[in-house]
């Protein structure tokens, strides 16, 4: 069994990324025209002519390589559609990676688009082939509100301590959103009206929750020692891992809901393949999955970026915040962005990319060097998981 | 034929909730003493009761006999809603399934049990106008009955008359019975009544019996044959708690009954509806050990009391706007077919490798990844175990008719673990850790279709360590 680095480094060239919005008057089409012209358009040196390949990620937004093929009108361009829950975003990432990686193709280009808002639901519109109705019809708040008493029940944290966490989280994220135009939500939240809002699954409330967006983005990549030809601050792939769940956890006795294994096992590929040792020093800042507030909460540890039992002390302690010793979600994250599914993973990447090359202006982590991007899918028990390093080292 | 006809096995089900006020704009206390209704949960209907009645003593049925579904309020038309119970109670295929329908079907059942030896359900769920002057005298119960033998009673004889009345009645997709005059029809069935009992008295060769239970759905005809017949008034008292229950209500009153008679006493049971049927029993010696469940005046203590408005709502009375989200998904026929033993009897499978049970069941073992052969794949049925709760939490965009419901992940002793919704208690009394029990429970209807499956519901407190307290045997 192994998981290894590929036997050509991965370069990121260039990338292009929407604002998530509420985008009434856009279609995916037109989101997906607009990162992808983003992307092409921020480096001179490129052309989607020179792109030999494509990869296009969303969960409902369209089906097939066409869902990219149409609006863009490629010619005779392979394009291949993919979807992995939440994490589809990564997986168009992933998969594009491979293939420049093999030596099949020079350029590639991963993107991510999902459309949320022309359905009349706030929340995800998965449609789910015939069964026999015995699944929970689960919300996904729901899903992952079960993490909270299961962590406070396993550490000992009182009601008013894991509150705190949580709210933290929201506040933090938000502040940060606030700096970063393209965010759905620009405005930085207080503590109380987290903690007021909207009562949707056991403790969360509204503002526990990600929002909901369209968004589209997009990323060029080409074998490492390539990318000098496009750009002097190529961001490099150091290391890459996924984990699609057994969903064991929800199938059997013995997982406690206090961790997320696959992201756990998702992460030890990553940090074996880039060399981190001790991520918890190693990691500048990360953009992690935070759906709802106790998944950050729990990823912190999953991670290794705090102690098993310890995360909800260190995001109260400042740790994760923008000043803090390792910056969490500095874009905003979900919780500033929303979640156009097929987007997200790329646009977690979006900010890697821009924080690593020292273009992220007032939310720029100093000295950043290697950036984790963690995805995931599913809900805890039975997920999908994506963890990556990138570095502006190769 | 059973060589003696009577009741071998009988189980009573009351759901949790009762509703003694149904004032709109109540500012003062209920009238103390007053009727009150039992109602069945806005997740049951007749066939989930029926399941709940029975899964404590029907699983003897023998090949060849009868599973009979009584009742006035059948969740489908033209499908036989004793098909779903059948597969729930995991009887034999060469057991017929088959519903009787109308306010006498109860005790035409209870007939086919004691004299052809069938297996009867008995349930009904009574829904009347808002405001009605009968709405806390309907009420929602089932009772299951198992014949082939006399341990619980023997029948010493019986009689029957048909009278055709005008009474109660309904048409296809109506909601609550229209009802004629009830001092009219009180005189033709209390007339039934009386014949039916003297002859059944007299076959029978007694002048008087230890106990008279007199079911009704003419309650001037139930107090005038109660009275006629000198009965004691326990089975006017307990009627009183749970309204009259329709088809259920002859088995219901009979079971209170049993529960307190002892052997070798005698009991005329009289169901005076569309006619009259006598039965003169006699108390068999095995009566209390052929109860399943707990008894009918316990199930009467431990119920909880339902406010109207809820009441109103989970009979989609009263039209409440919900979450804006899309309705739960319809079950699809072939994987419901496929995967029966799971959703219809909570079966897991048990992996011959590690041990481990997996929930739903699979090739692949959860726990070792080993895949065994279809055929050889172990089948654990998980329903009659304790589950507690590993985490908890409480949905508040539910398309049920509550303002939030409690979902769990349970780990069941023995092995397996459920997802499931919580039900008959109140989402923030749910912790970890809680003790569980399977209950089978209509998850919603989508596009026309039942989505039964199983639920949890709290264990009794006094119930001993991993036992159901429901099987009282």
């Amino acid at each position: 069994m192994a998981s290894r680095r590929t036997v050509n480094d991965v370069a990121i060239v260039a990338m292009g990324c929407t604002p998530f919005r509420d985008h009434w008057h856009a279609s995916a089409d037109d989101l997906l025209v607009d990162a992808v012209r983003e992307c092409v358009g921020s480096t001179p040196a490129l052309t989607l002519d020179d792109v030999d390949a494509f990869w296009v990620g969303t969960q409902g937004s369209g089906m097939s390589g066409q869902t990219l093929a149409r609006p863009l009108r490629l010619t005779g361009k392979p394009v291949t559609r993919v979807e992995n829950y939440c994490a589809t975003g990564s997986e168009a990432f992933r998969n594009a990676a491979y293939a420049v990686a093999s030596g099949a193709y020079d350029m590639v280009m991963a993107t991510g688009v999902e459309k949320l808002k022309d359905s009349s639901y706030s929340g995800l519109s998965a449609v789910y082939p015939p069964a026999d109705g015995t699944d929970v019809d689960w919300t996904a708040p729901a899903g992952f509100s079960l993490l909270v008493p299961a962590y406070q029940r396993a550490y000992g944290v009182d009601a008013r301590g894991m509150r705190d966490a949580l709210t933290r989280v929201a506040v933090k994220n938000h502040a940060n959103g606030a700096r970063n135009e393209r965010a759905q939500f620009r405005k930085a939240v207080t503590a109380e009206t987290v903690e007021n809002s909207p009562r949707v699954a056991g403790p969360l409330g509204v503002m526990d929750c990600s929002g909901v967006s369209d968004g589209a983005a997009a990323a060029v990549l080409v074998r490492a020692e390539d990318a000098h030809r496009y750009t002097d601050r190529p961001v490099y792939l150091r290391g890459m891992g996924f984990v699609a769940g057994s969903g064991a956890g929800l199938a059997t006795d013995g997982y406690d809901f206090t961790t997320f294994p696959e992201v756990v096992a998702a992460a030890r590929q990553a940090y074996e393949q880039a060399g981190v040792t001790d991520p918890a020093t190693q990691i500048s800042l990360a953009e992690v999955h935070d759906c709802f507030t106790p998944t950050e909460v729990v990823l912190m540890e999953d991670l290794g970026f705090s102690e098993r039992g310890k995360a909800w002390r260190d995001i109260l302690d400042g740790r994760y915040d923008l000043d803090g010793a390792l910056p969490v979600n500095t874009d905003g994250g979900l919780k500033s962005f929303g979640h156009p599914i097929g987007a997200t993973g790329l646009r977690m990447m979006f900010e890697c990319f821009t924080q690593l090359r020292g273009e992220a202006g007032s939310r720029q982590v100093p000295d950043a060097r290697l950036a984790v991007a963690q995805n995931l899918g599913g809900q805890p028990g039975s997920c999908v998981a994506f963890v990556a390093v990138l570095g502006n080292e190769r | 034929m059973p060589e003696q006809p009577g009741i071998d096995a009988y189980a009573a089900y009351l759901p949790a909730y009762v509703l003694a006020d149904n004032r709109l704009d109540a500012t003062t206390p209920p009238r103390p003493g007053g009727p009150a209704r039992g109602v069945a949960a806005f997740d049951e209907d007749t066939v989930t009761m029926a399941v709940e009645a029975l899964r404590h003593v029907a699983a003897a049925t023998p090949p060849g006999r009868q599973l009979l579904f009584a009742t006035t309020n059948a969740p489908y038309e033209a499908k036989t809603s004793a098909g779903v119970a059948h597969e729930a109670l995991g009887l034999d295929p060469a057991t017929a399934a088959v519903d009787l329908r109308g306010h006498r079907s109860g005790a035409t059942a209870l007939d086919l049990v004691v004299r052809a030896g069938a297996t009867a359900a008995l349930a009904d769920l009574r829904t009347t106008r808002p405001g009605a002057p009968d709405e806390l005298a309907q009420g929602d119960a089932a009772v299951g009955l198992v014949g082939g033998g006399p341990a619980a009673a023997a029948l010493l004889a019986r009689a029957g008359r048909t009278a055709e009345v005008l009474e109660r009645w309904r048409l296809p997709g109506e909601r609550h019975d229209r009802v004629w005059d009830e001092r009219f029809t009180a005189e033709v069935l209390a007339a039934a009544g009386l014949d039916a009992a003297r002859h059944a008295l007299a076959e029978a060769a007694l002048d008087a019996v230890d106990t008279v239970v007199v079911s009704s759905s003419n309650p001037r005809a139930a107090a005038a044959l109660r009275r006629a017949l000198r009965g004691d008034g326990r089975d006017a008292t307990t009627e009183r708690a749970t309204g009259f229950t329709g088809a259920a209500h002859p088995g219901l009153l009979l079971a209170a009954a049993l529960d307190e008679a002892r052997p070798g006493q005698t009991i005329l049971l009289l169901s005076a509806t569309e006619g009259a049927d006598a039965f003169v029993f006699r108390v068999g010696d095995g009566v209390r050990a052929a109860r399943g469940g707990p008894s009918v005046r316990d199930q009467l203590a431990a119920r909880q009391p339902l406010g109207y408005g809820r009441y109103l709502r989970w009979r989609g009375l009263l039209d409440v706007q919900g979450p804006a989200r899309p309705a739960a998904p319809a079950p699809a026929s072939p994987p419901m077919r496929r995967r029966a033993g799971w959703k219809y009897r909570l079966e897991g499978s048990r992996c011959d490798a590690c041990g481990a049970v997996t929930t739903p069941p699979g090739r692949a073992c959860a726990a070792c990844g080993i895949a065994a052969t279809p055929d050889a794949t172990g089948k654990v049925s998980l329903r009659e175990r304790t589950a507690r709760v590993v985490s908890v939490t409480r949905d508040h965009l539910t398309t049920m008719p509550e303002p939030e419901v409690a979902v769990v992940v349970a780990d069941v002793d023995g092995g397996g673990r459920l997802s499931a919704y919580a039900t008959d208690v109140a989402p923030a009394d749910v912790t970890v850790g809680m003790a569980m029990t399977p209950t089978f429970r209509r998850l919603w209807t989508t596009d026309a279709i039942h989505n039964y499956f199983w639920k949890l519901r709290p264990t009794p407190q006094d119930a001993p360590p991993g036992k159901d307290t429901t099987d009282g045997q």
